[in-house]
């Protein structure tokens, strides 16, 4: 039986949008699960192109029909041809766009640390709107760390990401480090409600439920009611007030069937009740943060940490480690899940993609400049060179040392994959397409 | 070479090969032990130079000195290290390896020196990490080889065992800390610290200098420092950039 042609269209229509929307915002769809649709490349083949920016790339990169979207540390939003890599548009903003955007109905959604919220036109970046929030800062205190001088207050260095948009129904979510979380009228801008929390928000909140989910670096996870902005419920995290090395949820959660998946900066990540914010369980990580987002799909949880530098699949019912592998070096960057391979970017400047059953390595693709090693950040493994780097723990030394870190063009990037291949941006400036 | 130079002389006489040879091999032994004499009275002395590390020229200083043994110490200005003694320091002719006691880390093993005396120059590899760069030192002065502090005898009031408790980042730590003299040589402990682990730390260092005591254990990077106060020792845990503050009892 032959189907009349506007079904056909309508159906193949549907499905693009879909796709299209599945992939235009941060860890690929509003419930923030970090899986994406194939095919992906389980054997490294070339670099398609690379493109270069002004300065580091830190958030991800999203896609709509063949066109990506960015921002850098350069200040710049960009649009890029995937397929060329050659750049369609850049807007300008005042301070590094260290956040993803997230697309809808022609327009891009992005914060930029100037502090201000950003809604530009998807086809020629122009300005629709902007919003000022109370101004972006980075989680701070004194003593952070165990750095000196202990009375001084310092700024986390590791405070990488800006909170990334979801939208959904006319709304655009997104934190701040003014310490609220905010939400406008996709079209114009305004606040329709704020949500104070006591400390930065730079996690993404994720959508499910008429709820919106999100953690914020007072050592609180919140629900709140995406229309109304009302609490719905609360977890407590750890506390950690000798050195505020243990607190904060910098990890933005994964929804699935009424479950949160979070990390948390005291070394667990959590799964809690989405209805009523009850644990479930937590697995801990023994003092290693939780900065990567978790990526969900068929019963397992996928998620790295930073010092213990390690790759864990998880029971997603229970939390019974499944997987657990070496990473290396410290993982900020989340991993994303594609059918059975999963991708994640590595502080030490590699892209890594992993059997999704085994965890075992595919393929590695490193930067030249982890190559190059310069002052010898890396050892010959490519593992942090400690002694070449933390010798200092007094005024700036810990700031040039996490500096010298990310000279080695570490992956903060959440890996994209579309169309075969795999997008993400590297503190060497460039954002990379391989396939 | 010289064996060479025997075996091509078939028409000699055994005794003759044989009273050569030990001579050649005499004359070498004394040669080689010449050389080597001369070459540890080049090797003391105060070396300075910089190790060629791919975008970051490093400056290390190293004093060597002989006395019974090898002695020496490191200095590496800018990465924090001064004075670091050097190991297994081993001398074969012009050729010299040793160790340096500093900039270990997780999974980070100290570095080592591979080095030839060559043209009044101390030319090698430093090896740290599993990265190798080459250095080139010169004389510069007479040894000033940094002597490490040693572990001293306690007064009697700190002998015997002392207990305690903090907690870290979320998790109570038990102390118990046991010292013990052994007549007028160093003191030896016992530290044991259960977490979530138990933990025997190995004790490089004890020094007591009037009410005030200190404990390291560099494997672990722990340092006790505490002062005797009333029957009890106050005082203050360092693991890496953490300060805990820990005051030990007698156990009831």
């Amino acid at each position: 039986m032959k189907l009349p042609l506007f079904v056909i269209l309508a159906v193949a229509l549907c499905g693009r949008a879909l796709s299209a929307h599945a992939q235009a915002m941060f860890r690929g769809n509003p419930a923030h699960t970090g899986v994406y649709s194939g095919p992906a490349p389980r054997q490294f083949h070339r670099v398609k192109w690379k493109f270069p920016t002004g300065n580091r790339i830190v958030a991800s990169p999203v896609i709509e029909g063949r066109t990506i979207f960015f921002g850098s540390d350069d200040g710049n939003v960009y649009a890029v041809d995937s397929e060329t890599g050659r750049q369609m548009w850049k807007t300008k903003t005042r301070g590094p766009v260290s956040a993803t955007p997230a697309i809808a109905n022609g327009t891009l959604y992005v914060g930029s640390n100037d502090g201000n919220f950003y809604a530009l036109n998807l086809e020629t970046g122009a300005l629709k709107w902007k919003f000022a929030t109370g101004g972006e800062r980075r989680f701070e205190a004194k003593g952070l760390h165990g750095w000196q001088p202990k009375n001084q207050t310092i700024a986390d260095p590791f405070d990488i990401f800006l909170s990334s948009p979801v939208v959904v129904d006319g709304a655009v979510y997104f934190g701040s480090g003014d310490g609220h979380v905010y939400c406008l009228d996709a079209n114009t801008g305004h606040l329709n409600w704020k949500f104070k929390t006591g400390d930065v928000v730079h996690a993404s909140p994720a959508f499910a439920d008429n709820t919106i989910f999100v953690g914020s670096w007072d050592s609180y996870f919140y629900a709140i009611d995406a229309k109304s902005g009302k609490e719905k419920w609360r977890f407590h995290g750890g506390e950690d007030a000798l050195i505020h090395n243990q607190v904060g949820f910098q990890s933005s959660p994964a929804i699935m069937d009424g479950v949160v998946y979070t990390g948390c900066r005291d070394a667990q990540l959590y799964a809690l009740d989405a209805a009523s914010g009850k644990e479930k369980w937590r697995f801990d990580n023994q003092l290693s943060w939780v900065i990567t987002s978790p990526a969900v799909l068929d019963g397992k949880v996928y998620f790295a940490t930073s010092d213990s530098a390690l790759y864990h699949v998880a029971e997603a019912a229970t939390g019974k480690s499944l997987v657990k592998e070496d990473g290396r070096a410290y993982m900020f960057s989340s991993p994303a899940v594609v059918d059975d391979t999963v991708f994640i970017g590595v502080f030490n400047g590699t892209l890594v993609a992993r059997d999704a059953a085994t965890g075992k390595v595919l393929w590695e693709f490193q930067t030249d400049a982890s190559k190059e090693n310069k002052g010898w950040v890396l050892t010959a493994e490519r593992r942090f060179n400690g002694p070449l780097l933390f010798f200092d723990n007094w005024k700036e030394g810990p700031l040039i040392a996490q500096d010298r870190q990310i000279s080695v063009g570490s992956v903060f990037s959440s890996p994209l994959v579309a169309n075969g291949t795999v997008y993400f941006g590297s503190t060497d400036g460039f954002l990379y397409a391989i396939d | 070479m010289s064996k060479i130079q025997l075996v091509s002389r078939p028409n000699r006489s055994f005794l003759g090969f044989t009273i050569a040879a030990v001579i050649s091999f005499a004359l070498h032994i004394a040669g080689a032990a010449t050389e080597a004499t001369e070459a540890a009275s080049e090797l003391q002395g105060r070396w300075s130079g910089t190790i060629q590390i791919p975008g970051h020229e490093l400056v290390l200083v190293v004093d060597l000195a002989r006395e019974a043994n090898w002695s020496g110490s490191a200095t590496l200005p800018g990465l924090n290290v001064k004075g670091a003694p050097l190991t297994d320091i081993k001398i074969e002719g012009a050729d010299l390896y040793f160790g340096i006691q500093a900039m270990t880390g997780p999974s980070v093993e100290p570095p080592k020196i591979k080095a030839r005396l060559s043209n009044k120059k101390l030319v090698g590899d430093f090896l740290q990490g599993g990265n190798s760069a080459r250095f080139a030192l010169e004389k510069i002065g007479p040894p000033q080889v940094e002597e490490m502090p040693r572990s001293t005898p306690v007064a009697k009031e700190f002998e015997g065992e002392w207990n305690g408790g903090y907690e870290l980042l979320g998790y109570p730590r038990k102390v118990t800390l046991k010292l013990q003299n052994h007549d007028s040589k160093p003191a030896s402990a016992d530290f044991v610290i259960v977490g979530r682990k138990f933990n025997n730390l190995p004790v490089d260092r004890i020094t007591q200098q009037g009410k005030f005591i200190t404990i390291e254990c560099s494997a672990f990077g722990i340092t006790y420092e505490g002062q005797l106060e009333n029957g009890e020792i106050h005082g203050t845990v360092f693991q890496g950039p953490i300060e805990v503050a820990l005051v030990l009892r007698r156990p009831k």
